[in-house]
C-alpha cells in the first residue's frame, strides 16, 4: 500500500525535488565513509581542537545572550508601556537587515587602533600605544558581541509572538494566586513561551554555525572559516567535506531539539480567543532602563553600523558606486529573483504535495528544511563535487556523440550557485508557504472538492489566492536572504560574476572598506524591506488574516 | 416520572447495525437515492472507525445520524462524499455504485452536497462568487444567475456582492447550504450544521435550511449530537456508538428508547429529549 501511494504523482515529485535538493548534505554525510587522509590528520593534530573550542564557545555565547536580549526586549515592548513603546517595536527587528559580515567591517573600522575612536583617545589624552587598554574587535569577544547584535531579533521576534499570543488572563491568575508582575513573568509567561524561544535561539545557533563572514573577519577560527580554507588553501576537498560532516552532524542535532521544543510547543497553546494583554505603565525611573534595555540592541545591531556606512559614503565616497549598482547589482538581482522564483516554485509544490499525501512527502520536506541549517560552505563543498562530476559526464557524452565538448556547463555557470541557494533557502520558502497553507482549513479543500474542483484546478482557484500574501513574503525573504549570502556565493559562483555581497568580502578583506560601503548600504537597505513585511505582517496577522475573520464572524 | 408511550423498535442486525430502514408508513413513498451496504473504513485498517453500517437515503427525507462525539458520525458523512476511501462494502448514489473495494468515485465527481461545521466558505470570494464556485460547466451569466436564484432561495440576495467575512454565523450557513445545493445534488450531507449558531437563530435557520432543501427533492443526511434537534427535523434517526449504527427509526421511537435505557442506567439521555416526547 505504501509503495502504491509513493507512486503517485505528487509525493513522487516532493520526493525528487527534495532529494535534488539534499544531494550536498548526503555527500557531505557520504564523505564521512571515504578514508581519512593525511590532510585530515593534519587537521586533527593542529586546527581541528580550536575549531571545535572556537565554534563551542561562540555558538552557546551567542545563543544565551541573544535569548536574554532579545526576550527581555520581547517581554518589555509586550507587557510594559514606555514612551517609545510602538518605536522600539518594529525597530527591534532592524538589526536583521545587517548581516554579520557588514557590522563586523563596520566595527573593526570603527574600533581598530587605527579607528577614530582609539585616534581621538589618543588625541585626547595624550596616550600612546602602550599607554591604554583597549578591547579588540577582531576577536572572540568580539565576534561574539556582533554575532549577538545581528541575531537576537530572531529570538525578540519568537518571543514577542508568543507574548502576543499569550492572554492576560494567564498572568491575571497568577497576579490572583500571588505571583507578582516580576515572579508572574519568571513563573507563568516564560514557561509559556519557552518553546518559541528555544526555537528563536535554534534559529541563531544555525546562524552562528553558518556565519562565515563575520568570524572570518574577527580572525576567529570555527567550522565554517576552517572548511573554506582547507578546501581552498589545502586544496583538500575530501577533508573539507569531513569537517563539514562534523559541523553537519551538530547542526542535525539543533535541528532535532528545535523539532522537540515545537512539539512541545502543542501543549503550550493558548486559547486565541483570550483577552489581549494588558501592558503595566512604568514610572519614570522604569521607563528609562526600558528605553535603554530596548536602545541598545538597536544602536549596537543597526544604528552604528548603517551610519558608520553611511558616513564613509559621505566622507570618501565609493568611485566605482555607479557600477556597484549596474555590475554587482545587477548580477545579484538576477541571482537573487531567479532563486527566490525557484524556491518559491519548489516550494509550493512540496507543500501542496505535504498537504495532499501526508507521510512521504512530509519527510521529505524536512529534509529540503535541513539545508536552512547547513552552512553555505556546507552546501558548496557538498554541491561541487556531485557537479563537477555531473560535468565530466555530460563533456563525455557530447564528446563521444557530436565531437563537442562544451565545458563547464553546470559547475561554470550560475546553475551551481542557484542549486546551492535552493538547497540553503528552499526550507525558507517551505516554512513561509507551509504555514500559509496551515491556515486553509482542510475543510476548504474538501468543499472545493464536492463542488467539483480538484488537483490543479483546487490549487489555482482556492490555494492561490490564499496563500497569495505568504508566497510574496516568502518571495521576499528569499531574496534578501540570497542578496546577504556569502559563503556558498563565494565559493559557488562563476568566474567574473560577483555580486555585491562578494565584492564587499572582497574590498573588506584587501582593507578597502571606504570602497565596499555604499555596495554595504545597498544590502543594508535590500534587507531592510523583509523587517518591515514581517513587522507589518506581525502586527496584522491577527486581526486582518481573512480566515480568523472568517472564524469571529460565525461566532457572532 | 415514566411517561406512557408506544414503543415500535426496529430489529437490530447481527453485526450490531441495524437493518436499513424504509421510510416511514405514514409517509410518502419516495425515490431511494443512497444506498449504503456494510461498509467498514479506518485511517488505520487494524482500527476501524466505522463497521458494518447499513443506511438509505430518501429523496426529501431528513435522515438524522445521532450519537456522541467520536462514534464515526462525521466519517460515515465524509465516506459517503468520497472524501475517504471505503476498506469494505459499498457506496450506491443514485443508480451509480460510488464506492467499493475496488472502486472509488472522487468527491468531484459524485453527485452530493457537503454542508461542513465550519461552513468552509471561500473568504476570497463573493458571496456570489462562492454559490458560483460548482457551476464551472456553465457559462458566466448563467452561473451569476443561478447564483442568484439560489441566494433567494435562502434569503441572502442583498448580500450577494459582500465577502464571507462580514457575515453572521446563521448567514453563513445558508450561503454554505445555497452553495452546495447549486450544484442540483441527490444527497445533501450536514456536518452538525447548526452547532454554531444559538438557541433562536437555529431554529430558524434550521426551518429555513429543511424548507429549502426538501423542495429541492433530495436525500438528506444530517449529523447532529443533539437529541432534541433530531427529534424534531428527522424523518428518520439512527443512533451510532463506537463507529456502528445501534438503532435506527423513527425519532420518537429511538427517543423512548434511550430514555428506557436511561432508566436501566444504561445511557446518558438528553432531558428535553424526554420532555418533547413525553409533551
Amino acid at each position: 500500500m505504501h509503495v502504491f501511494r509513493l507512486l503517485k504523482p505528487w509525493p513522487l515529485l516532493c520526493l525528487l525535488i527534495c532529494s535534488l535538493v539534499a544531494v550536498p548534505t548526503l555527500t557531505v554525510l557520504a564523505s564521512v565513509l571515504q578514508p581519512f587522509g593525511s590532510e585530515w590528520q593534519h587537521l586533527a593534530e593542529t586546527r581541528l581542537p580550536l575549531y571545535l573550542r572556537n565554534t563551542a564557545i561562540l555558538a552557546v555565547s551567542v545563543c544565551v545572550l541573544a535569548a536574554i536580549v532579545g526576550t527581555a526586549t520581547a517581554w518589555l515592548v509586550t507587557a510594559c508601556d514606555f514612551p517609545g513603546r510602538r518605536i522600539f517595536h518594529w525597530a527591534l527587528l532592524l538589526p536583521l537587515a545587517v548581516p554579520g559580515y557588514l557590522a563586523a567591517y563596520a566595527y573593526t573600522d570603527l574600533l581598530q587602533f587605527s579607528g577614530p575612536v582609539q585616534t581621538w583617545l589618543r588625541e585626547t589624552f595624550g596616550w600612546g600605544r602602550r599607554d591604554y587598554w583597549f578591547p579588540a574587535v577582531r576577536s572572540l569577544p568580539g565576534a561574539i558581541a556582533i554575532l549577538t547584535f545581528t541575531l537576537y531579533p530572531y529570538v525578540y521576534l519568537a518571543a514577542r509572538t508568543a507574548f502576543i499570543e499569550q492572554s492576560s488572563c494567564v498572568m491575571e491568575v497568577g497576579r490572583t494566586l500571588g505571583r507578582g508582575p516580576w515572579r508572574g513573568f519568571l513563573t507563568v509567561a516564560l514557561p509559556l513561551t519557552r518553546p518559541s524561544i528555544a526555537a528563536g535561539t535554534s534559529l541563531v545557533m544555525m546562524e552562528t554555525l553558518a556565519d562565515f563572514g563575520a568570524v572570518d573577519y574577527c580572525a576567529v577560527d570555527t567550522f565554517a572559516t576552517g572548511i573554506y580554507r582547507t578546501w581552498r588553501s589545502l586544496e583538500a576537498p575530501t577533508a573539507a567535506a569531513q569537517l563539514a560532516a562534523v559541523l553537519l552532524s551538530v547542526v542535525m542535532l539543533v535541528v532535532l531539539i528545535e523539532v522537540l521544543a515545537r512539539r512541545r510547543a502543542r501543549f503550550y497553546q493558548t486559547s486565541s480567543r483570550g483577552q489581549p494583554m494588558r501592558r503595566a505603565k512604568l514610572g519614570w525611573r522604569g521607563s528609562l532602563a526600558a528605553i535603554t534595555v530596548c536602545g541598545l540592541p538597536v544602536l549596537l545591531g543597526f544604528i552604528m553600523p548603517a551610519g558608520i556606512f553611511v558616513h564613509m559614503t559621505i566622507t570618501t565616497g565609493d568611485e566605482r558606486a555607479f557600477e556597484v549598482v549596474t555590475d554587482f547589482g545587477r548580477n545579484t538581482l538576477i541571482l537573487a529573483g531567479l532563486a527566490a522564483a525557484l524556491a518559491v516554485g519548489l516550494g509550493l509544490l512540496v507543500a501542496y504535495g505535504r498537504r495532499l499525501s501526508g507521510a512521504v512527502s512530509f519527510a521529505a520536506g524536512k529534509l529540503a528544511g535541513l539545508g536552512y541549517a547547513l552552512p553555505g560552505t556546507v552546501v558548496a563543498v557538498g554541491l561541487l563535487a556531485p557537479l563537477s562530476w555531473l560535468d565530466h559526464r555530460i563533456n563525455d557524452f557530447l564528446a563521444a556523440m557530436f565531437s563537442w565538448q562544451p565545458g563547464l556547463i553546470l559547475t561554470g555557470s550560475i546553475v551551481a550557485v542557484i542549486f546551492g541557494y535552493q538547497t540553503r533557502f528552499l526550507g525558507v520558502a517551505l516554512a513561509m508557504i507551509e504555514s500559509s497553507f496551515d491556515r486553509i482549513r482542510p475543510s476548504m479543500d474538501d468543499a472545493a472538492r464536492t463542488l467539483g474542483t480538484a488537483g490543479v484546478r483546487l490549487m489555482l482557484r482556492v490555494h492561490l489566492p490564499l496563500l497569495r500574501a505568504g508566497l510574496l513574503a516568502a518571495l521576499l525573504l528569499v531574496f534578501v536572504d540570497v542578496v546577504k549570502e556569502l559563503p556558498a556565493t563565494l565559493m559557488l559562483r562563476p568566474f567574473n560574476f560577483d555580486t555585491l555581497a562578494v565584492r564587499v568580502y572582497l574590498l573588506a578583506t584587501d582593507e578597502r572598506l571606504e570602497e565596499a560601503s555604499f555596495g554595504a548600504l545597498v544590502i543594508i537597505a535590500i534587507g531592510l524591506l523583509p523587517v518591515v513585511v514581517l513587522s507589518t505582517l506581525l502586527d496584522r496577522h491577527r486581526k486582518n488574516s481573512p480566515i480568523r475573520n472568517l472564524d469571529e464572524a460565525a461566532v457572532r | 416520572m415514566k411517561t406512557p408511550l408506544t414503543i415500535s423498535s426496529r430489529p437490530v442486525g447481527p453485526t450490531g447495525s441495524a437493518e436499513a430502514v424504509s421510510p416511514p408508513a405514514e409517509a410518502s413513498p419516495s425515490e431511494l437515492k443512497v444506498r449504503v451496504r456494510n461498509v467498514e473504513f479506518g485511517y488505520q485498517r487494524k482500527t476501524p472507525v466505522v463497521k458494518g453500517i447499513d443506511l438509505d437515503l430518501h429523496a426529501g427525507r431528513v435522515h438524522a445520524l445521532l450519537g456522541d462525539s467520536g462514534s464515526g458520525k462525521t466519517t460515515l458523512l465524509r465516506l459517503i462524499a468520497g472524501l475517504e476511501p471505503l476498506n469494505a462494502g459499498r457506496i450506491d448514489i443514485g443508480e451509480q455504485s460510488v464506492s467499493a473495494q475496488a472502486k472509488h468515485v472522487p468527491p468531484e465527481k459524485r453527485a452530493v452536497g457537503f454542508v461542513f461545521q465550519d461552513y468552509a466558505l471561500f473568504p476570497h470570494l463573493t458571496v456570489q462568487q462562492n454559490v458560483a464556485f460548482g457551476l464551472k460547466h456553465q457559462p458566466r451569466g448563467q452561473r451569476r444567475a443561478a447564483a442568484l436564484e439560489w441566494l433567494e432561495r435562502v434569503g441572502m440576495e442583498d448580500f450577494a456582492r459582500a465577502m464571507p467575512t462580514t457575515l453572521s454565523g446563521g448567514q453563513q450557513q445558508r450561503v454554505a447550504l445555497a452553495r452546495a445545493l447549486a450544484r442540483e445534488p441527490q444527497v445533501m450531507l450536514l456536518d452538525e450544521p447548526f452547532s454554531g449558531l444559538d438557541t433562536t437563530l437555529r431554529d430558524r435557520v434550521r426551518e429555513t435550511t429543511l424548507r429549502v432543501m426538501r423542495e429541492a427533492g433530495v436525500a438528506i443526511l444530517m449529523v447532529t449530537h443533539d437529541p432534541r434537534e433530531a427529534l424534531i427535523v428527522a424523518d428518520t434517526v439512527s443512533v451510532m456508538r463506537d463507529g456502528r449504527i445501534t438503532a435506527t427509526g423513527r425519532p420518537h421511537e429511538i427517543c423512548i428508547r434511550r430514555w428506557e435505557y436511561r432508566e436501566e442506567g444504561g445511557v446518558q439521555v438528553c432531558h428535553e429529549c424526554v420532555e418533547v416526547c413525553a409533551g
